[in-house]
Order: structure tokens, then sequence, then C-alpha cells
């Protein structure tokens, strides 16, 4: 799906489900979150600066940090229509849908198949599995799902044959999953160019986001870059695909184990965009342990490689993983986080270094105040080093502590 | 007389009642077990079927876990929880599906046919419910000693047939039963299970699953 197409798609298909909404039954649900930030002493990124926070020196320190309308519509008994739309105030305003898809899901007795086509999220991440694929632990995601949330959407057609427990007595969840799909061709060219970052944006269909004027795109080589990503966009005609596994224990227990291959053509640029193509493969594996009814474990990581240019110019592996620990009491959750995340420069472009390290540990707690309010607290140490800094005379490393306040309303 | 049984309910005794205690293969005593009565004087009775019987979703489970209904009687499924759930059953007494949403209660079903409707949701595939729908006016679920005293009065004494039946049965359509010859209203009865039960699992789940 090219560009047009896909904005095409996007804006037609809300106001047909709004159509629809006379004739069939739906559900909408939505959230607003008010935020009170520390800003980030550079520009963020997202604007086009060097810092590694999403709320830097330009940002509003009171802001409505995210806003979102999840709607549903059930067009049958197995098919449904699904949108999340949402706001978010940074760079300047931004309004979208994170994901559209028509779902499929027929009554079984015993195996449940499901299909989804659209525009959605792969199911990598069991760190944001609350509404409109927000986290309830920590408000700023791992700097590896933020990521996944920033770069990586299926835009095509999943399957999953799922093995449910219940219906086979039996303890454990089995399912395995496969999506074809295009127009994710640009994803790894913010881990080359900004690196790993926890925060918790998450770009719209057909987004363009920023990051810093890098010296390496000053080459000519990298000529025809632009100084941005559009990490949607279908660049050389070629399908990507994953396949995935998930199975539960009692629901104590979870594993999720992801292969994703984009199948990019690294030497393939559409010069209208100025977006290289970039093949991009990984493995994503997430865990979760219930200790208790209060208490659980997250961890998940990823590791893979990333290449852009005829001859792999750009060529890159990355890792990440997290470590996150949650409780509950009363009405109050705390979560902490602590992760490390790492790009490694493989590729022989002297004038173009990517390697780049990211460790963060992020603190949060929350109270819900009713059915709807919900307050809370995060601190985030933020410790980024990138070799991609010194060409323009800063500093390799740079180290941020942010405070954030947020009100969250939901209905 | 009566006044004796009355007084002795007053103080607490059990009275005017058949308690029976369901006990499983190894004498242990079991929870959660349906026991119902069947026969002409323990049939439904026609009031029983005004009553309102509702098989309610909160937190992503069924409440209660296992209702039982006299045949003939109609069922609500309130929906608790702000998330919409799509309700079914394949069992051969009542076939059905419903989408529930908040707010939104769909027409009561009636359940005709007597025997065992288990219930899922096709969005949360983990919730798991019962309906056991009998030819009785005389039933209800042990408690946590395996106990439950079935209500009775003087003129239901006689031979019946008594019914036993567990999820975790093997065979969930095909319920335990014994000839039981009641002669007093306050007689006390054990029931041990003829098969062993299936394991018990315990899914422990909350409001980040299902995605």
């Amino acid at each position: 799906m090219d560009i047009k197409n896909g904005k095409i798609w996007a804006l037609y298909l809300l106001p047909w489900l709004a159509y629809q909404a006379s004739a069939f039954e739906g559900q909408l649900h939505g959230t607003v979150e008010i935020s009170a930030h520390e800003r980030g002493e550079q520009t963020s990124w997202t604007s086009g600066g060097w810092g590694m926070s999403r709320f830097g020196k330009h940002s509003d320190g009171l802001n409505v940090s995210r806003a979102t309308l999840e709607g549903r519509l059930d067009l049958s008994s197995a098919w449904s229509g699904h949108a999340v739309a949402q706001y978010v105030p940074d760079p300047s305003h931004k309004l979208g849908f994170t994901e559209a898809y028509l779902s499929y899901q027929p009554l079984a007795k015993r195996y449940q198949f499901r299909s989804r086509i659209g525009a959605f999220y792969p199911r990598m991440s069991l760190e944001n599995p609350a509404l409109a694929w927000s986290s309830p632990y920590t408000y700023q995601y791992s700097a590896l799902n933020a990521w996944i949330g920033e770069e990586v959407r299926t835009f095509g057609a999943e399957f999953e044959l799922k093995r449910p427990a219940r219906r086979f007595r039996s303890k454990y969840d089995m399912s395995f999953l496969g999506a074809i799909y295009k127009g994710n061709d640009p994803a790894g060219t913010l881990l080359a160019w900004r690196g790993f970052a926890p925060h918790d944006r998450q770009s719209v269909i057909n987004e363009r986001i920023q990051f810093a004027p890098l010296y390496a795109l000053r080459a000519p080589q990298l000529a025809q870059q632009g100084q941005f990503v559009e990490p949607f966009s279908e660049v050389d005609g070629r399908f990507g695909y994953y396949v995935g596994t998930h199975v539960e224990y009692l629901k104590k227990h979870t594993l999720r184990l992801y292969w994703y291959d984009n199948n990019g053509d690294p030497s393939v640029l559409n010069q209208k965009t100025r977006q290289y193509a970039w093949d991009t493969k990984f493995w994503n594996i997430a865990w979760r342990s219930k200790l208790s009814r209060q208490t659980q474990f997250i961890m998940q990581a990823m590791f893979g490689n990333t290449a852009m240019g005829e001859r792999r110019g750009v060529d890159n592996d990355f890792n990440s993983w997290f470590v996150m620990f949650s409780h509950t009491w009363q009405r109050y959750r705390i979560s902490a986080r602590v992760e490390h995340s790492k790009v490694i420069d493989k590729d022989i472009w002297q004038f173009d270094p990517n390697a780049s390290q990211t460790n963060s540990v992020t603190v949060n707690l929350k109270k819900q105040l009713s059915a709807h309010w919900q307050v809370g607290a995060e601190w985030q140490y933020l410790d980024t080093q990138a070799s991609f800094r010194p060409p323009v005379g800063r500093d390799e490393n740079a180290y941020e502590n942010l405070w954030r306040l947020t009100a969250k309303y939901q209905f | 007389m009566k006044k004796v049984i009355g007084l002795a309910c007053f103080f607490g005794f059990s009275c005017q009642a058949l308690e029976v205690t369901v006990k499983d293969t190894l004498g242990q005593p079991l929870a959660g077990a349906a026991v119902w009565l069947e026969g002409g004087l323990w049939s439904v009775e026609p009031s029983s079927l005004l009553k309102k019987y509702n098989m309610g979703q909160k937190d992503r489970n069924f409440i209660p876990h296992v209702l039982i209904i006299p045949q003939e009687a109609q069922v609500e499924f309130p929906n608790f929880d702000s998330i919409l759930h799509h309700v079914y059953s394949f069992s051969e007494p009542k076939a059905f599906e419903l989408k529930l949403y908040r707010d939104k209660p769909q027409a009561p079903i009636k359940f005709t046919q007597s025997g065992v409707v288990e219930l899922g949701c096709n969005i949360h595939d983990w919730m798991l419910g019962y309906i056991l729908v009998v030819n009785s006016g005389v039933y209800g679920l042990t408690d946590k000693q395996g106990k439950i005293d079935l209500p009775l009065n003087p003129e239901q004494l006689g031979s019946v047939n008594l019914h036993v039946w567990h999820e975790r049965f093997e065979d969930l359509d095909k319920p335990e039963s014994q000839v039981l010859t009641i002669k007093d209203v306050s007689q006390k009865v054990q029931y041990q299970l003829k098969q062993p039960l299936l394991e018990k699992f315990d899914f422990l789940t909350d409001e980040t699953d299902g995605y």
C-alpha cells in the first residue's frame, strides 16, 4: 500500500463504519491523558532535535499528552470493524489513526480461527494490553515497544489458529500466527539515526517522523535520504511477513515468540518520498509471570538486523531488553522497569556512525480514583550514548532525569 | 408439631430440609456440586418460572459460575463490564449466541429442554459458565463443606431420584443418579461420587488478559 492509498483507506474507513453504525451495534471507548512534564534540555527528535525524551525544551510543560478513541462495530456474528484514532500534541497537534482493521472471528467449538485485515499492531508486546495499545504499567513504554509503536505496523492480513485451554479442558493455551503485509519498508531508520528511546508516542498511519540533522545526511551517499522517516510507506513493492506463537499456562505464565521480516530490498529508494527500503528482521520474545493476583513480572527481548543502501551501506545489528515488576494493592499500582538497548554498527561507511546505547530505569505509581479517573507519577532516568553526536560537536553521552504527572480519564 | 419445627428453625437447627453432603471418591467434601431431586412430588412449581434468573458477566467471568434453573425458566445475561462479551453455547439443550454490550440488555432466553448448557465468550476464551436446566423444583449447589439443604414440605416424602453433577465430570452430559427414599423432612443423606473427578484448574486472569 503506498502512502496515497493508505491515506484514502484510513480516511474512508471510519466514516463508513460510522455510517454503518445506525444499522449495526458497536462500542466506543476513549482516553484523555493530561500531563505535566519535566522537559528535556534538548529539542525532541519529534521536532527534529537531538533530545532523546519525547517532550523537549520547546514542548509545553502541561499538555494533553495523548487522547484516543477506540471504536468497534459489529457487522455480523463473526465480522467486526475496529479503528483507533489518536491525538498527540507533539510536534504540532497530530491527529490520525493508529489502527484500522476488520476482524473475522467465527464462533468455534474447539479450535479458534481469527483473522485481521487492515492496519494493526502485531501482538508482540505484553506491556501494551490496555486501550489503544497503551500500557497499564508505565506511561512511557520500554524503548523496545516504543520502537514497535513508532515504526512497526502491519498493513495486510494476519491469520491465527488457537487451541484455547478451556475448550480443550487443558492448562495450556496455544496459538500460531502468521501475517503478510506491505508498507513497512523504512522500519529501522530511527534505530540507525536516533537509537532506542523509551517513550509513549505512537505513530499514526501515514505519519512522517523527524530526527536530528545528522552529519551523515550531508554525505553524497545519503543525499537522497530525507531527515525524516515515513515508517509505513511502501518502497520496494515486496511483501513482508511475520510468524509467531503464543503459549499460556493457566493464564499465569505467558510466552510470545515472533520472527519479523519486512523483506525489504535495501537497494530501492523512493525518490519522491526520499525513503529507502530497509531490510529489517528481528526476533521478539516476551514473557510474563503472575506471581499472585497482585504481582507480576514482564520481560521482553528483541534482537535483529536492519540495513539500507545498495551495498548495505548502513548495516546495523540491534538488541533491546527490559524487565518489569508490577504490583497492585487497593487502588494503587506500582511498576518499575529496567532496560538496555544497543545498536551495533557493522558497515564500512565511516561517515555514518550508528552505534548507540540506551539505558533506562522507569518507576511509576498510579492511583485509580474512580471508574473513570486515574492519577499517577512517573520518574525516568535515561542514559544514552550515541556515536552520531560527536561529528556535529555534541557529547556522545547524555543523561536525563524526567518527571511526569498524569491525570487520565477513560470511558 | 409444626410449632416445634418452627422453633427449631428459629434456633438454627436444620428443619424441613433434606441435607445432602456430596463427597468425592476419596471421601473429601465436594463444593460446587449441583444436586436436584426428580419425581412427581418434586416437580417444577409454576411460580418458580416467574422468577428472574441471571447469568451475569463481571470482571470477565460468568457470575454465577454455575446456575441451576427449572425447565421452562427464562434467563437474562446482564453485562456488568464496560467491554463487549460475545456469549455463546453449542450445547444440545440450547444453542445460542448473544453480543452483550454494557447497558444494552438482550431479551431473556427461555430454556425448554433439560440438560447442561456450557457457556463461553468468543472474545475472552477463558470465560466458562454453566446453566443446568433441571426438571425439578428442588435443587441447589453444595457449599465448601459439600453440603446443601434442599427445602421440603411434609408432603414431599417418598421415593425420589437424586441427581448430582459437577463441572469436573469427564462427561458433562451425564449426571450421577441414585434412588433415594425420603422418610423425614429433616433427613441427612451422604452421597459419594462413583467417578473420579478431572483435575482442578485455577486460571489466574486479570484486566490485562485478552490482548
